[in-house]
């Protein structure tokens, strides 16, 4: 526990300097937003460890849960949240964290080099296909429901 | 202990270099032939991340990049934080559109298999096809496969295939079809964005980054729409890939192998050596 907070303050203060490049959001403006991002993602790993029902993907089910109520509107306050949250942007958040998955592909890259080419075609294409199906029918519903 | 000592300053030295790097340089739409394709600091810093980690350059240790990956798993954590507060004011929004959500779940599943599986039987892959095919191959979809058929199959070996494909080029890969898709104007933005939810954190994040770049107007939805998606393939995810997806695969690779599979010396030699081991 002690480690994940020392991880994601530092993930978080590179997020602020990231958000102030980028967004032009001072990190006194956003520090305080973090720190609830921070609180809530720590609160919801506890959760995680404590809750005896069992779900697949615990951490990221509590976590969102967590997140999700204490902004909904049947939270009192949930507007103060909001507010503070609001100041961290989500793709000033996902480039640090996409910098360390950068920084730990040079471990796997030898084993990707001895798959064969069809395998990439196929994951290629695995992809393409859980991608592009999921907006097709989107795109059907949200047409048949006349959303867009 | 030391294995838990996630505190490595020099990789979260480089990390904070390249992320300066990355915003400063900030979101481009570059022209191509086809369309535009949309590039954005994450991206940057993967790329500029991975670049440096290649065992040929020695700037990294091996142990650094387990360090890095360790990071990345409780990194990770934070991004669902962010999309959860983004969920919470708009869940009556999401709610509306529950029948797009719950339908395009269905298309992330099957997505998979439609597309996948019968072109890696006419490419002539074998029981490899299964594993590799019935899901997008993350962590919680290869205990399943592994379950199943044992860790050394022909079938996990498939799935192990598409996993490593998955950590090391899934961001981009999504990243680049994000961009392909929407400069079609055939989707909407909304439909994209669930789509981009395929059900890893890392990769949603760089579809819908890139969905962003290109309809900056439609920012919120963007997010909160490929959250929502994002959450709902999480928690179905499991049960749906063990009880349907995989299944399904197998039915589908069996009947559809002897039909247009390849048939050469060396798959009989490949079998021969199948039956041996049994």
């Amino acid at each position: 526990m002690k480690n994940n907070a020392l991880i994601l303050t530092i993930i978080g203060g590179i997020t602020l300097i990231g958000n102030w490049i980028s967004f032009k959001v001072s990190p006194i403006d956003s520090i305080l937003g973090m720190i609830i991002l921070i609180i809530i993602a720590l609160v919801g790993v506890w959760l995680s460890k404590i809750i005896p029902i069992k779900v697949e993907s615990p951490t990221v089910i509590w976590v969102s849960v967590l997140a999700l109520l204490l902004t909904s509107p049947i939270f009192p306050g949930h507007e103060t949240i909001s507010q503070f949250t609001d100041k961290i942007n989500f793709m000033a958040l996902t480039t640090p964290v996409l910098t360390y998955a950068g920084l730990s592909v040079g471990k796997d890259i030898n084993t990707f080099k001895k798959l064969g080419i069809r395998i990439v075609i196929v994951s290629l294409l695995v992809y393409t296909g859980t991608f592009l199906l999921a907006s097709i029918f989107a795109e059907i519903v949200l047409r048949f429901n006349g959303t867009i | 202990m030391n294995k838990y000592k996630l505190t490595n300053v020099k990789i979260h030295i480089i990390a904070l270099c390249l992320v300066i790097i990355a915003e400063f340089i900030g979101a481009k739409k570059l022209n191509v032939g086809f369309g535009v394709i949309a590039l954005f600091p994450m991206l940057y810093a993967l790329v500029l991340g991975g670049i440096m980690s290649l065992p040929s350059l020695r700037i990294l240790k091996e142990k650094e990049m387990t360090k890095s990956a360790n990071v990345l798993g409780v990194s990770f954590i934070l991004i669902v934080s962010k999309l959860g507060t983004m969920l919470g004011p708009s869940i009556v929004k999401v709610f509306q559109e529950g029948w797009a959500l719950l339908f395009q779940e269905i298309g992330h599943f099957i997505g998979t298999i439609i597309i996948a599986l019968p072109i890696a039987v006419l490419l002539g892959m074998k029981r490899e096809t299964i594993g590799a095919t019935y899901s997008i191959d993350r962590e919680n979809n290869l205990a399943i496969i592994y379950e199943k058929f044992g860790p050394e199959s022909e079938e996990s070996k498939g799935a192990i295939g598409v996993y490593i494909f998955g950590t090391l080029f899934g961001a981009i890969y999504l990243g680049l079809l994000a961009s392909i898709l929407g400069g079609t104007r055939f989707f909407s933005p909304l439909a994209l964005a669930m789509g981009a939810g395929v059900g890893s954190g890392s990769t949603m994040a760089a579809a819908a980054g890139a969905l962003i770049v290109l309809f900056p107007d439609f920012k919120d939805d963007i997010l909160v729409f490929s959250g929502a998606a994002n959450l709902a393939t999480t928690i179905l995810g499991t049960f749906i890939c063990a009880f349907i997806s995989l299944p399904l695969a197998e039915r589908f690779y069996n009947w559809l192998e002897p039909r247009i599979g390849r048939r050469k010396k060396k798959n009989l030699d490949n079998q021969g050596g199948a039956s041996y081991e049994k």
